[in-house]
C-alpha cells in the first residue's frame, strides 16, 4: 500500500482495500440472526438510507458510519464488525430517526457481546472489568476520586473498611458464578 | 397411521337421524392441491391425501399439482363420476380466491355448488409455517379432518336472481371518477358523480406538468371535465356528499346531501361579478395558501361547473349579518343566503368509489422543520409555484423574500416508506415528480443547482428512466443518496443547510439551500374512510381500500356490486387511475348490462317458533336486514329480508333462543369442526395436552 493510500484509508478499510475481493468464505450468513440473538432489531430491514449516521454525534467526530456497520451485518462480513471500536454512546438518537424502525444502538450493544464472546476485548474494557473485581465498580477509586467525592459533600471510600470487603465478596461471587470472570479473562483475578 | 377411531364415525352417523339433511349417506370427495410449490413446498400433500382417504365418509382422494387448472377440475370431474361422490372438500388456497370457481366446477359435475368446503391450507398453513414443516402437515392434517367432519353436514342450496338497476354512482370528481363516469355515461348509462369540493379535477387540476411526457395537467383535463358536464347521462352533484347507502347489489338507496352553495346553480352563469364587489379575502385552499380568493368564489378558473360558491365560515353576511353586495350586484338575481341544505335520494345498481387521496402533512415537530421554516415547502405547493395559471404566474419563488432560488433540493420519502409513522408503502409518484419539477425548475431557471436526496429511485414506468436520464444528463441534476438528518436555518438570510450522509461516499456532508421541497407522499383522504364505512368495504393495512384480488380482481371490492379505481385503492399516477377507472366503469357496465344478478344463498334462516321478538338482531344487524313484525299467531317476530343479508352470522350468534342460524355455519356444522379438531386420529402425535389433563385429574 502506498502512502497516498495509507493518508486516505485507514482502519478497518484498510483491510478492505487489501482483500480487494471479498469472496464466499469471509461471510457470516447467520450473522443477522446472531444479533437478534443478543438483543438487536433485524438488520436485514435497513434501508442504508444513511439518517442514521447523520444524526449520530459520534459519526460527526471520528470515522464512524453507523450506516456501514450495519450494512456488514447484512452482508456478513461478522469480522470487519467485531473491531468496531466501542465509541457508540447509546445515546439512541438514531433510533429515533430510523425509518425502518431498526434501532442501530441496540445493534451496538449486540456487537459488543459478541465480540466479546469471540474474546475480541479492547484493552480499556479489560481494565473496567478488572476494576469491577478489585474495586467493586469500573472506575478505580484513588485519591483523585475521594478529592471530588469531598467536595460533592459524599463520604469517603476506603477498600480497607470491613464493610467494603464484604460488598466485594458479594460481587466476586455473583461475577463467578455469572461466568463473567472467565469471559473477560481475569478468573485467577476473583478470589471467593 | 391408526383406523379411523369410533367416536368420529359414530358422531357422522348420528345426525342424519336428526332429520335436517337428505337421507343420503355422505360420501365426500377431498382433493388436496400442492399449489405448486406454495403449499407442497412445506406441506407434504401425499400424506395429507392419504391421511384424508381413511377419514370417515371419504369415497375419493386426491392430490393435485393445481387443482384450480383446467387438468385440476377435470380430475374434480372425473373422481365425482367415478365415486359418486356427493361432497367435496378441498384443501387449496383461501376461499375468497377460489370458491367460485370450485363451485362452477362441482356444478358442471351435476352438484349443488354449496356442497363444498374449502379449507385453506395455504394462507393459514404453509405461507405461515414455512419453516416448521411437520408441524404444518400435521396442521394441515387436522384442518381437512375439519373440513371433512363439516363437509358431511352440507346441506345443498339454491341462489336467487336479483334485477340491476341500470344507473351508476360515482363518488369523487377527481381524473379517476371523471373517467370512469364518462366511459359509462358513453355506454347508456344513467350516472351520478358525487364531489365533495365545488368543482370537479380533483389533484389533478392543482398539478403543473404531469410527467414523463410534460403535458399540462390541466390542459388534458379540462376538456374532460366540459365533456362530462355537457353529457346528459351524467347527472353531476358537485360540493355534495354522500350520507347514506342501502340495499345490495344491484339495489342500491342511495341518499346525497347538496350543501347549500347559497347560489342557484341553475341562475348563476358564471360572470364573476359577485367575487369583483367581495370584500372578504382568505386564503385559497386550491392554491395552497399562496394566494387569496374572495369569501364567494369558483376555486380555480376552469372549474366545473362554473358556478360560483358562498363560503359560510367567511362570509360578512353569515359572520355579522351584513354586506350582501354580492346579492346587489349578481344581476341574475342567483344569490339566496337563505339556501338551504337538500338531501336527494335515488337509485343506482352499481357504485365506482374513486375518493382517491390526499397527499401527506409532515408532522408539526418533525426532522424536515416544514411548519418552522417558511422556505421548506412540500410539492404540491410547488406545483402551484410552478404552474403557469399559478399564484405567481409560473415563476418559481420563494416565500420567505420573494426571490428566485438558486439552490433547490428535494428530499425524497417523506411520509412513505417510513415504519416510525406507519406508512410503510411507497407511494410511487414522488420520485418521478421530483424528477418533473426538477426539469421544469432547470427549463425556467438554468443556473439553479438542484440536488434530489434520494434513499432509492423508482423510474418503472414507460418513459420514466429516460426522463431520469435526461435530468441527469441534459439538466445536470445532481442526486444524493441519503436520508437528511438534520434541517437547519440562517436566520438572517432563511436559506437552508442540510445535513446527510452521502451513503455512497460514506461521508457526512452539509449543503446550502435556498429552497428544500419534500417530496411527500400519498396517504388515504379523510372523505374515503368516511365513504369505507358508510359502503363497509374494507381497507388494507395501509389505509387504502383493498380490492377483491391483488392481481385479478384489481377494481372490485368485497362488497359485491361496488368497485374501486384510482388512489383510493393504493398511491398510483394519472395514467395507471386512468386505466383503473375504465377498468372499473367496464366491470360495472358488465353488471347492469346483464341487467340482473345472482345472490348468495348464504344468508340467515330464521325458526319463527323459537322466535320472541326481542329485537337484538334488528340491533345487532350492520345491513339492517332483520325486521319486526306482527304475527298472525299473535306476537312480535322477526323475519330476515334475505337480499339483504350478507351471511355474517352477527344475529345468529347473539339469538338468545337460538332462533336465527346462519346457512353453512349452523351451529351443529361449527360444533362438528369443533370435535374434529379436538379428536387427532390419523397418525397425530398424542397432544401434550391430553397428558397434562390427566395428571392434573
Amino acid at each position: 500500500m502506498g502512502e497516498v493510500e495509507k493518508t486516505f484509508i485507514s482502519g478497518l478499510k484498510e483491510k478492505l482495500v487489501e482483500e480487494k475481493v471479498i469472496d464466499e468464505s469471509q461471510l457470516d450468513r447467520d450473522f443477522a440472526k446472531e444479533i437478534t440473538k443478543y438483543g438487536g432489531k433485524d438488520v436485514m430491514t435497513c434501508l442504508q438510507c444513511g439518517n442514521c449516521t447523520g444524526v449520530c454525534p459520534i459519526s460527526l467526530k471520528i470515522d464512524y458510519k453507523t450506516r456501514s456497520i450495519i450494512k456488514y451485518c447484512q452482508f456478513g462480513l461478522k469480522s470487519y464488525t467485531l473491531g468496531t471500536r466501542w465509541v457508540c454512546a447509546t445515546c439512541y438518537r438514531c433510533y429515533e430517526h430510523c425509518p425502518a424502525d431498526i434501532n442501530p444502538a441496540e445493534v451496538m450493544i449486540a456487537l459488543r457481546h459478541i465480540a466479546v464472546r469471540e474474546g475480541v476485548i479492547p484493552p480499556f474494557i479489560k481494565v473496567a472489568a478488572t476494576n469491577l473485581v478489585r474495586y467493586g465498580q469500573s472506575v478505580k477509586p484513588d485519591e483523585e476520586i475521594n478529592k471530588i467525592r469531598n467536595e460533592l459533600g459524599l463520604e469517603q471510600v476506603h477498600s480497607s473498611e470491613p464493610s467494603y470487603k464484604k460488598v466485594l465478596r458479594e460481587i466476586g461471587v455473583l461475577i463467578h458464578a455469572s461466568k463473567y470472570d472467565k469471559l473477560i479473562g481475569i478468573e485467577e483475578e476473583v478470589k471467593i | 397411521m391408526g383406523s379411523p377411531e369410533p367416536l368420529e364415525k359414530d358422531s357422522v352417523e348420528r345426525t342424519p337421524s336428526q332429520g335436517t339433511r337428505d337421507a343420503t349417506e355422505p360420501r365426500i370427495g377431498v382433493f388436496v392441491c400442492h399449489c405448486g410449490s406454495n403449499i407442497a413446498g412445506v406441506v407434504d400433500c401425499v400424506k395429507v391425501r392419504d391421511a384424508a382417504e381413511k377419514l370417515p365418509g371419504v369415497v375419493v382422494a386426491r392430490d393435485n399439482k393445481y387443482t384450480c387448472s383446467d387438468l385440476g377440475q377435470e380430475e374434480i370431474l372425473k373422481a365425482i363420476k367415478e365415486g359418486d361422490v356427493n361432497r367435496v372438500v378441498i384443501a387449496s388456497c383461501s376461499p375468497r380466491l377460489h370458491e367460485p370457481t370450485f363451485r362452477a366446477c362441482i356444478q358442471r359435475a351435476g352438484l349443488n355448488p354449496y356442497v363444498l368446503h374449502m379449507v385453506n391450507i395455504r394462507e393459514q398453513c404453509s405461507w405461515v409455517h414455512a419453516h416448521e414443516k411437520e408441524n404444518a402437515t400435521q396442521k394441515a392434517i387436522d384442518l381437512v379432518r375439519m373440513g371433512v367432519s363439516k363437509a358431511a353436514r352440507l346441506e345443498p342450496l339454491e341462489a336467487r336472481e336479483v334485477p340491476v338497476e341500470r344507473a351508476a354512482l360515482v363518488v369523487g370528481g377527481g381524473v379517476t371518477g371523471i373517467q370512469s363516469a364518462l366511459d359509462l355515461a358513453n355506454m347508456g348509462f344513467k350516472v351520478y358523480l358525487v364531489e365533495s369540493k365545488p368543482s370537479i379535477g380533483g389533484v389533478m387540476a392543482q398539478l403543473d406538468k404531469t410527467f414523463p411526457t410534460g403535458d399540462c395537467a390541466i390542459c388534458i383535463l379540462a376538456p374532460k371535465m366540459v365533456e362530462l358536464s355537457r353529457n346528459p347521462n351524467i347527472e353531476l352533484l358537485s360540493y355534495s356528499e354522500v350520507e347514506e347507502v342501502k340495499g345490495y347489489i344491484g339495489n342500491y338507496d342511495v341518499k346525497v346531501r347538496r350543501k347549500a352553495r347559497f347560489v342557484h346553480e341553475d341562475k348563476c352563469v358564471g360572470c364573476g361579478v359577485c367575487t369583483d364587489v367581495c370584500p372578504v379575502k382568505v386564503d385559497n385552499e386550491f392554491d395552497m395558501g399562496f394566494a387569496k380568493r374572495k369569501a364567494i368564489y369558483v376555486p380555480f378558473p376552469q372549474a366545473v361547473p362554473l358556478k360560483y360558491t358562498v363560503d359560510k365560515e367567511n362570509c360578512l353576511h353569515f359572520k355579522k349579518g351584513k354586506c350582501q353586495l354580492c346579492v346587489k350586484a349578481c344581476t341574475n338575481k342567483a344569490i339566496d343566503h337563505k339556501m338551504e341544505d337538500e338531501v336527494l335520494d335515488f337509485k343506482v345498481g352499481t357504485i365506482i368509489v374513486a375518493t382517491g387521496s390526499e397527499t401527506y402533512v409532515p408532522m408539526r415537530k418533525g426532522v424536515y422543520k416544514y411548519w418552522e421554516y417558511e422556505n421548506v415547502i412540500s410539492a404540491l405547493e410547488l406545483e402551484r409555484l410552478l404552474n403557469a395559471s399559478g399564484p405567481t404566474g409560473g415563476h418559481l419563488i420563494r416565500p420567505s423574500d420573494k426571490a428566485t432560488p438558486k439552490r433547490v433540493a428535494f428530499i425524497q420519502c417523506v411520509g412513505s416508506r417510513n415504519k416510525k409513522i406507519g406508512n410503510n408503502y411507497c407511494s410511487r409518484v414522488c420520485c418521478m415528480y421530483a424528477i418533473k419539477n426538477a426539469q421544469i425548475i432547470k427549463e425556467h431557471e438554468p443556473d439553479t443547482e438542484i440536488a434530489v436526496y434520494y434513499n432509492d429511485i423508482r423510474a418503472f414506468g414507460k418513459g420514466f428512466e429516460e426522463l431520469y436520464h435526461r435530468v441527469r444528463e441534459e439538466y445536470g441534476v445532481e442526486f444524493f443518496r441519503g436520508r437528511p438528518a438534520k434541517l437547519s436555518e440562517d436566520s438572517a438570510t432563511k436559506s437552508i443547510t442540510i445535513r446527510a450522509e452521502e451513503t455512497l461516499l460514506n461521508k457526512i456532508t452539509e449543503r446550502e439551500f435556498d429552497l428544500v421541497v419534500l417530496s411527500t407522499g400519498l396517504v388515504p383522504s379523510e372523505g374515503s374512510k368516511r365513504i369505507g364505512k358508510i359502503l363497509s368495504i374494507t381497507t388494507s393495512p395501509d389505509g387504502f381500500f383493498m380490492e377483491a384480488h391483488p392481481k385479478l380482481r384489481p377494481v372490485d371490492t368485497a362488497a359485491d356490486g361496488v368497485f374501486v379505481a384510482g388512489c383510493a385503492q393504493a398511491p398510483k399516477d394519472i395514467p395507471d387511475s386512468v386505466a383503473q377507472a375504465k377498468a372499473a366503469a367496464s366491470s360495472a357496465a358488465a353488471l347492469m348490462l346483464t341487467g340482473k344478478v345472482r345472490i348468495e344463498p348464504l344468508t340467515v334462516a330464521i325458526d319463527e317458533d323459537l322466535c320472541v321478538g326481542c329485537g337484538l338482531c334488528a340491533e345487532l344487524c350492520p345491513y339492517g336486514a332483520p325486521e319486526l313484525y306482527e304475527s298472525e299467531k299473535g306476537g312480535t317476530k322477526a323475519r330476515i329480508i334475505e337480499a339483504l343479508c350478507h351471511g355474517c352470522g352477527t344475529c345468529a350468534a347473539s339469538c338468545p333462543q337460538k332462533a336465527l342460524t346462519a346457512k353453512q355455519f349452523t351451529d351443529e356444522q361449527i360444533n362438528s369442526e369443533i370435535v374434529a379438531a379436538l379428536t387427532p386420529i390419523c397418525g397425530a402425535q398424542k397432544p401434550p395436552q391430553k397428558k397434562n389433563a390427566e395428571t392434573e385429574v
